[in-house]
């Protein structure tokens, strides 16, 4: 089993090598001439007001969370549907029961806003 | 032998990803290291024969928790001066964690090495076997307590998660889609009967 | 074969330890896939602009080469040659390692697509899960390099983005496992094979709100137009990549479009049974007839097909606006592949469609 990854992890190798190539050959053969002002954020020609890196919407922190928790949701789903014919009856009735727990937890989600994007 | 090169490869990059997440001083690139750390966590795992749970970790934990620890490290403008200020404040604190980790660690380890329970390595899997079908097989029969009650820790973490981080904003103007579409011509439009003006 | 390669190189091959010929070969296999998906990059950026050429009532290029076919190389080297500007607030380190970032898992999701019957480079059991969490990976290109150019144009995008991103992924990985509830197994060649007979014993049928729902979120993952928003030169001048230019900026653009061609590849693969062909079933054409046997060619027909349908969309649609966007990925495309997944669960309960077979 082992051996089928070894592919895989060249293959992350080589495309880590031909993404660095490129930027050797570019900062190497790309011409260049520096300028305070090129090298200023770009506002519009405007001086930046502040430092760009400010504080966020909480709701950014609830989608990311929301996303973990259905992403784990999937993760139990993926060896389920794998499964279907070994698990049978049983399994897909206890799948059920989980989707079910799942989806008021969804209806609950969308009844309180928390999908709401505004 | 290839396999042991490769064990020792990746754990060094993991304790130096590890140590890196310590003592980096941009968050950033803390959490960058710590991305690292999982993924090297993740080839300990296939070496393990773990296939399933090793692309799991990168799924959950590299695609999704450290998602959110980007975005909490990125937002909230860290103070260093402070943070650095509650070091020696926390110290004993860390300190004692660390050691009671360190008691368990070996508490395991000698447990495992004298006692009988010590495993001369995995069982090499037949040609053909799956790590997430043979999970499956048991995770919905055997275990189904266990993953019902991981759908309620889900559910509770929903509601935990909107509890903690919802505010409504005052004043919001929506746009409410399904208004819109319903609306019938005598919801916007009058008609209003009235004499003629005439001069008088 | 043997008679192509000198008799002493055969020795040499020979004499070497199986693990190095593995490694050897695997090697080369990758690199040549790698330099055919980059040819295909190259070509699909002439091909989007003479199609959304012709649908505007443009000519599109024509200047460079016959019909302007050597316009992908003149504009690769033109940005090799481009200066890479790093701005001086900027994160230096995060900065360039943010492309790379997006590039890799762009790349590396290849290793497991099935190209032919026999050929794919790691023919790993999990290759569905692999897919969908290098999938996952894409997203800190696009966030770190928001966040090191320090910008307020750039990060607003990757922040987008991101939201954008992780929005469309739960719904691509339900609608996932409905293809898997289908298939039986993680391995990409095998879910090919699953759909083995033809035109209508394809995927595309029974999960035919889930095929919609992935291909609309692979749009949305690849922040392409209707849902660029994280680039929506209208308001934020480029998004992520305002201050990015010259190699650095050819990178994320390989990133982009490699990922549109991975997406019409998977789509093809979970639903129109990738490398076998629409006529499989179809005995009256005789055994041995060529439009019956699997290749690579058709494959390559139902990439290029979703590739059109990527610029037809782009060439159609205004940008959606986020809320919106939102609203799509959260409250319609979600619901939908949960009770898709339900309906399938019946549907193997009561062996009907794809699920004929299973043993009781």
């Amino acid at each position: 089993m082992l051996t089928n990854y070894v592919p895989v992890l060249i293959f992350l190798g080589i495309a880590a090598a031909i993404g660095i190539l490129l930027l050797g050959i570019g900062f190497l053969v790309g011409s260049g001439s520096k300028d305070d002002e090129k090298l200023s954020p770009y506002e519009c020609g405007f001086e930046p007001f502040e430092d760009s890196r400010m504080k966020f919407d909480v709701r950014y922190y609830l989608v990311a969370i929301l996303f973990i928790i259905f992403d784990l949701e999937i993760a139990f789903l993926f060896p389920w549907a794998v499964s279907l014919d070994t698990v049978g009856g049983f399994g897909l009735v206890a799948m059920a029961i989980f989707l079910a727990v799942l989806v008021v937890g969804f209806i609950y989600e969308w009844k309180k806003g928390a999908l709401e994007w505004d | 032998m290839f396999h042991a090169i490769l064990f020792y490869t990746f754990a060094a990059v993991l304790i130096g990803a590890a140590l890196g997440v310590i003592f980096s001083k941009n968050p950033v690139h803390a959490v960058m290291l710590l991305v690292l750390a999982f993924f090297q966590s993740a080839v300990l795992w296939l070496l393990a024969e773990a296939e399933f749970l090793a692309i799991v970790l990168v799924l959950v934990y590299v695609g999704a928790v450290m998602v959110l620890f980007l975005f909490v490290v990125m937002m909230l403008d860290i103070n260093v001066e402070r943070v650095e200020g509650g070091f020696t404040k926390y110290a004993p604190f860390g300190l004692f964690i660390a050691a009671l980790m360190v008691i368990e660690l070996v508490q395991i380890i000698w447990f495992r090495s004298s006692g009988g329970a010590r495993s001369g390595g995995f069982a090499a899997n037949p040609e053909g076997y799956s790590n997430t079908e043979a999970l499956g097989a048991v995770l919905y029969t055997e275990h189904v307590y266990a993953f019902e009650i991981a759908a309620v820790i889900l559910l509770l973490a929903i509601v935990a998660a909107i509890t903690l981080t919802m505010r409504k904003r005052p004043g919001l103007k929506q746009q409410n889609i399904s208004r819109q579409v319903a609306v019938k011509r005598d919801d916007r439009v009058r008609l209003v009967e009235m004499d003629a003006e005439t001069e008088q | 074969m043997a008679s192509l390669v000198p008799q002493f190189m055969v020795d040499i091959w020979d004499s070497f330890p199986p693990l190095l010929q593995f490694l050897i070969t695997s090697t080369s296999q990758i690199l040549i896939v790698t330099v055919g998906i980059i040819l295909i990059v190259a070509f699909s950026t002439y091909f989007e602009r003479k199609v959304i050429g012709a649908m505007q009532g443009r000519v599109g290029p024509n200047r460079v080469g016959p019909m302007g076919l050597l316009q992908p190389f003149a504009d690769v080297i033109k940005l090799l040659i481009k200066e890479v500007v790093i701005p001086e607030k900027s994160n230096r380190f995060l900065f360039v390692i943010a492309p790379l970032l997006s590039l890799i898992p762009a790349l590396a999701t290849w290793a497991v697509i099935p190209l032919t019957d026999t050929f794919v480079i790691a023919d790993i059991n999990a290759g569905l899960l692999y897919v969908l969490a290098l999938t996952s990976v894409g997203v800190y290109g696009v966030i770190l390099a928001g966040w090191a150019t320090n910008s307020k144009y750039a990060f607003l995008g990757a922040m987008r983005s991101a939201a954008q991103i992780v929005a469309y992924e739960i719904a691509m990985g339900f609608a996932l496992v409905g293809v898997l509830m289908a298939a039986g197994s993680l391995n990409l060649g095998d879910i090919t094979r699953a759909q083995a007979g033809g035109v209508s014993s394809w995927f595309v049928w029974p999960l035919l709100p889930l095929f919609v729902v992935y291909f609309i979120s692979a749009v949305a993952e690849t922040n392409r137009a209707p849902f660029d928003v994280a680039e929506g030169e209208s308001e934020i001048v480029a998004g992520f990549h305002v201050e990015y230019s010259g190699v650095a900026f050819a990178l994320f653009f390989l990133a982009e479009y490699a990922n549109m061609v991975l997406i019409s590849a998977l789509t093809a693969i979970f639903f129109l049974g990738g490398w076998a062909s629409p006529f499989e079933g179809w005995t009256f054409l005789g055994d041995d007839n060529l439009l019956r046997q699997p290749s690579l060619i058709w494959l390559f027909a139902k990439v290029c097909f979703f590739m059109f349908t990527l610029f037809w969309l782009r060439a159609t649609f205004p940008r959606y606006r986020y809320d919106q966007i939102m609203r799509l990925g959260w409250k319609v495309f979600i619901p939908v592949t949960i009770i898709w997944i339900a309906v399938e669960g019946v549907m193997a309960w009561l062996r009907i469609g794809p699920w004929q077979g299973l043993a009781g």
